[in-house]
């Protein structure tokens, strides 16, 4: 993959920023059923609200964007720092015995990528409308880094993945 | 708004049936690489048929909305190419897991790569089976001794799903992370739109009887060479055999004829029963 | 003692003839020649093929019957044996058996007779058919032995002359003259030999006639019952079927792959069969057995499929070359878990036609599978047989149309039959599965989806009206026989001698075997004081079946035999005149 151009119009912003919170939403809603599945409802129901704050963030998005026409990405022509949307995690971190801290700090992880992202086309981007409009989105993602941050410490800090008494099951 | 406005978006590609995979298991980046290739295709679901045998990752065709069959273990790829020569118009798509393909449907993996017909199978490989509890697969390193299975390892060489491909004759033959999904998903675009047989081996962590392999992030890495995808399979057979199994890319595509039925010239049965007369 | 010139075959006209040979001697070339010369002339045949293990210059023979109706079974003993050559025959010299009333032609250059055929007292007759053919160019000895057969038997030298011609043109003219010249010589010196023996020829009828082989019969009732797509892996006897096939489907816009194995063969048909195209496969007994776990899933996911299974002698590779029918266990019972299907056998070559295409009407309207039984000697037989009637099926496939709300593939409906979404259909999308499902599809291990489920799959079967195919029922009397596939010939023709021995017995010949058609074969059996059942196994699977699923009349016998001898009929008879069960 070929290192990305730095975003240059309005309506690229837009559609990054739309991705980035619809492909989050998505993320969270599919994190949220595997938790509902893995009988882990409170770490579901943490997903799914985070899932709302990015349909609300995604609503917001749309409204900037009224009247204009954005562009059409093929997943793999976004650019995003790496290949992949910066709220959409990592797998690796996920775990069926997850506790709220954890998917917490899950979502902490995607809170800064995204602020990164947002800063980082304020920096860089050549155009100076894109470069305000991405400051204001940094500056948001920043707020949503700070917010978890204070959740996080009132968590209790000794809540950690528990040991699965049960061996797995036998499925197919 | 909407980005594609009156086309598809990846979640209509989605059924509502919940997967039962386990939460962080690398099969949930495939689905997601999967409906954002098709989206991309601009495919109508009911064009599409995912095809898949038995085991996690075979659990795919019901998590999408387009047409599946969910077999039995080892013969997606028979089913597929079945489905294929009496349907051509119909985009087939097999999914399976490293035991299913390499494994209990090792011989139809030779054959299907041989016959080249136009298809695209995904191999979600984790090197271990996971419906039945951890036991060691092909892909399994010969000294893993995790399983009750096998306590003292396989010791049996881990299977080279690439290198086999190639030398049965597969014409597009790629490697790719689960937890890549839009890097993934232009790989399955390419798959989808090459003529003949595609094969993409998946890494695809199993978080639950391989942990370890939530490693597997920081070990991926596109493959450091800058002549692949290459025509030439001596080249590319150099690459497979040379890599230690977790570079990244496209590895080796190749023109050749695809299979095809064959056109003869068009009979009724009542002429045909005529060679019976006396 | 068994008197020849009593022979219960010599009351109906018919003759039979056998010729064997070595190395490449060209016996099956000769019987091919003769049945379709006798048939020009008017005759009804049918020639059986016995082979070595060798693939190349092994002893083989082909046997014949001809008679002035259709002949479905081989006679009791053979009124003319010709002997090319005598190497290895002893392999198969129980499948010739000889009487005193029998002529025995051979060359007293191949060899010592062997001691089976002088014992049997029959009519020795030294004949250098290898040293005639030598003096002509181009001479075999096989065209000499044709030769003698036409002058013995009266068969008209110029159909036969205009049949060789046909048949060996693609040889060379040189082959071609040098046959008929070596025919010409044969009949010469037949003349001289004072050996009467005549093929009966029928009444010119109106009816066409047909030669055709069982597995070709097969292969014409898939491609009549609609099938487009075959897939198949070689197995002897079956893959005579699977060529047939492959040259003619793609002609009628189907399509044959040869897969990689049988496991391959049964999973791509599934994949067609769910794309929307009627789809069916051939084996023999290793291949079904392979193929079962398959046929489960096509059960378990309401897939149409055919499986024609080629019997021959088991278990493993058994006897390869050689009819049985002891698949029908597996058939029935092959499949794990609770695997309601269909199973059919066709009763004759002809009924091949019949069968196979009732056989992929019921799959597709039932959504099943429906596994074939022929067997060896049904498939690889050449029969002179009158045009099969031509009973069409209107295919019956209930596929969803698009637009339906909610559809639900695997719907709990009266019947137990559901629509089946093709591929393609907008708003049908579904997936099919083998793992236990709810009316959607979506696998489930509830024990109300498991339940329902399996009485819609079991229901369809049962509940479904199979009218008069069940089974080939005729006469009446207080005596019946039940038999299935190859052994209706033999069954047959032993119901007519008995009858001619005043003694009137009734023929129920299965063609349903799965689901039994219980309340038929009751009625058929009203009345009915002793039952045989007549199989070709060596454990009574027809007959232990019977009993599992019916109460058989207290006097029931059986007459099981395993293979590789076909059963002749004169052993039926003998068993229908005795007082015994």
């Amino acid at each position: 993959m070929t290192k990305p151009q730095e975003i240059a119009t309005k309506a690229e912003f837009l559609a990054h920023a739309f991705a980035l919170e619809q492909e989050s939403v998505d993320r969270y809603e599919e994190l949220a059923d595997a938790m509902d599945t893995h009988n882990n409802p409170e770490v579901a129901g943490l997903f799914r609200k985070m899932a709302d704050f990015g349909r609300k963030h995604a609503a917001e998005v749309e409204r900037l964007a009224a009247g204009s026409e954005l562009p059409v990405l093929e997943p793999w022509d976004f650019k995003w720092s790496d290949d992949e949307g910066p709220e959409t995690g990592d797998y690796a971190d996920i775990d069926y015995l997850m506790t709220p801290v954890q998917a917490l700090q899950f979502a902490l992880v995607n809170e800064k990528h995204s602020r990164d992202f947002y800063g980082r086309v304020a920096a860089h981007s050549p155009t100076r409308t894109v470069r305000q409009l991405a400051d204001e989105f940094a500056q948001e993602e920043a707020e949503h880094v700070t917010l978890l941050e204070r959740w996080i410490a009132r968590q209790d800090p000794a809540t950690a993945v528990q040991d699965d008494l049960d061996p797995p099951n036998i499925v197919d | 708004m909407n980005p594609l406005p009156g086309n598809l978006q990846p979640k209509d590609f989605k059924s509502d049936v919940k997967p039962v995979w386990c939460p962080g298991c690398g099969d949930f980046g495939v689905l997601n690489a999967l409906t954002k290739a098709l989206a991309s295709l601009k495919l109508p679901p009911e064009q599409v048929a995912l095809i898949s045998g038995i085991g996690c990752s075979s659990r795919m065709p019901a998590y999408t909305s387009v047409y599946g069959f969910h077999g039995i273990h080892g013969r997606a790829l028979a089913v597929g190419a079945g489905l294929k020569a009496a349907r051509p118009d119909i985009h087939v798509v097999v999914t399976g897991g490293d035991g299913d393909g390499f494994s209990i449907g090792g011989n139809h993996f030779l054959h299907a790569c041989r016959r080249n017909m136009d298809m695209t199978y995904i191999v979600m490989d984790n090197e271990v089976y996971g419906m039945t509890k951890g036991q060691a697969s092909p892909t399994t390193a010969p000294d893993w001794t995790a399983s009750e299975f096998t306590p003292s390892g396989t010791h049996a060489r881990a299977f080279q799903p690439a290198a086999i491909a190639l030398a049965a004759g597969a014409t597009f033959i790629a490697r790719a992370f689960s937890g890549q999904p839009n890097t993934l998903a232009q790989m399955i675009v390419m798959a989808m739109q090459h003529p003949g047989f595609a094969f993409i081996q998946v890494l695809s962590p199993c978080p639950t009887f391989r942990p370890e392999q939530k490693d597997w992030k920081k070990i991926v890495r596109p493959f450091a060479v800058d002549d692949l995808p290459t025509s030439d399979p001596a080249q590319a057979a150099l690459h497979c055999q040379r890599d230690d199994g977790m570079s990244t890319g496209v590895i080796y595509v190749e023109a050749r004829p695809v299979w095809r039925r064959s056109k003869a010239q068009e009979m009724t049965v009542e002429d045909i029963e005529q060679e019976f007369q006396l | 003692m068994y008197d020849c010139r009593m022979n219960d075959t010599k009351r109906r006209n018919s003759l039979s003839i056998a010729l064997v040979g070595s190395g490449g001697a060209g016996v099956v070339t000769v019987g091919n020649l003769l049945l379709e010369a006798a048939a020009v002339d008017g005759s009804y045949g049918l020639m059986r093929r016995s082979a070595g293990p060798q693939i190349r210059g092994g002893e083989s023979a082909a046997l014949l019957h001809f008679a002035d109706v259709p002949v479905e079974c081989a006679g009791d003993y053979y009124d003319l044996l010709i002997a090319l050559d005598w190497r290895h025959a002893e392999r198969f010299l129980d499948e010739i058996p000889l009487t005193a009333c029998s002529c025995v032609l051979y060359d007293p250059a191949a060899g010592d007779l062997p001691a089976p055929v002088v014992h049997t007292d029959a009519r020795l007759v030294p004949v250098a058919m290898q040293r005639l053919a030598k003096e002509i160019k181009f001479g075999r000895a096989n065209m000499i032995a044709l030769g003698l057969v036409s002058s013995i038997t009266g068969l008209k030298l110029d159909t036969l002359c205009e049949t060789v011609s046909g048949a060996l043109s693609a040889k060379g003219e040189d082959v071609v003259t040098g046959a008929c010249a070596c025919i010409a010589r044969g009949a010469k010196l037949g003349q001289s030999l004072d050996i009467e023996l005549s093929i009966p020829t029928a009444q010119p009828g109106a009816e066409a006639r047909w030669t055709i082989t069982g597995n070709q019969a097969c292969g014409l009732g898939a491609l009549k019952g609609g099938v487009r797509f075959v897939a198949g892996y070689p197995i002897t006897p079956a893959s005579e079927m699977l060529e047939w096939l492959a040259g003619r489907l793609p002609r009628t816009g189907g399509c044959l792959i040869q897969a990689e194995d049988e496991l391959a063969s049964v999973n791509m048909i599934l994949g067609a069969s769910y794309g929307g195209v009627p789809a069916m496969t051939v084996t023999s007994g290793p291949g079904l057995a392979l193929m079962t776990e398959g046929i489960g899933l096509a059960i378990a996911s309401e897939t149409p499929i055919v499986v024609i299974d080629v019997m021959r002698g088991g278990p493993s590779t058994g006897i390869p070359t050689k009819s049985e029918q002891t698949d029908l266990n597996i058939a029935l019972y092959g499949m794990h878990g609770e695997a309601p299907h269909v199973v059919v056998a066709p009763v004759s070559i002809p009924d091949s036609v019949f069968t196979v295409r009732w056989a992929v009407n019921l799959a597709e309207s039932l959504q099943t599978a429906v596994i074939v039984l022929s067997d060896q000697l049904l498939a690889q037989s050449r029969m002179v047989a009158n045009r099969p009637p031509d009973v069409g099926f209107v295919p019956r496939r209930v596929t969803g149309q698009a637009g339906v709300e909610n559809y639900r593939r695997y719907a709990l409906s009266g019947d137990g039959v559901s629509a089946m979404a093709i591929p393609g259909t907008t708003g049908m999308n579904y997936t099919a599965d083998g793992l236990e499902h709810d009316e959607r599809g979506t696998p489930s291990t509830g024990s109300q989806d498991h339940l329902q489920q399996l009485e819609k799959r079991a229901a369809k079967l049962t509940g479904f009206d199979y009218g008069d195919h069940w089974a080939d029922v005729e006469g009446d009397g207080t005596i019946a026989v039940v038999t299935w596939g190859s052994c209706t010939g033999a069954v047959k023709e032993a119901i007519r001698r008995a009858g001619e021995h005043g003694v009137p017995v009734r023929l129920i010949a299965l063609r349903l075997l799965a689901p039994l058609s219980t309340r038929y074969l009751e009625q058929a059996l009203e009345g009915v004081t002793r039952l045989l059942v007549v199989e070709q196994t060596f454990s009574r699977q027809l007959y232990h079946y019977l009993r599992s699923q019916l109460d058989l009349p207290q006097c029931t016998g059986t007459l099981a035999r395993p293979g590789p001898l076909p059963l002749a009929p004169g052993e039926v008879t003998e068993r229908l005149l005795a007082e015994a069960c």
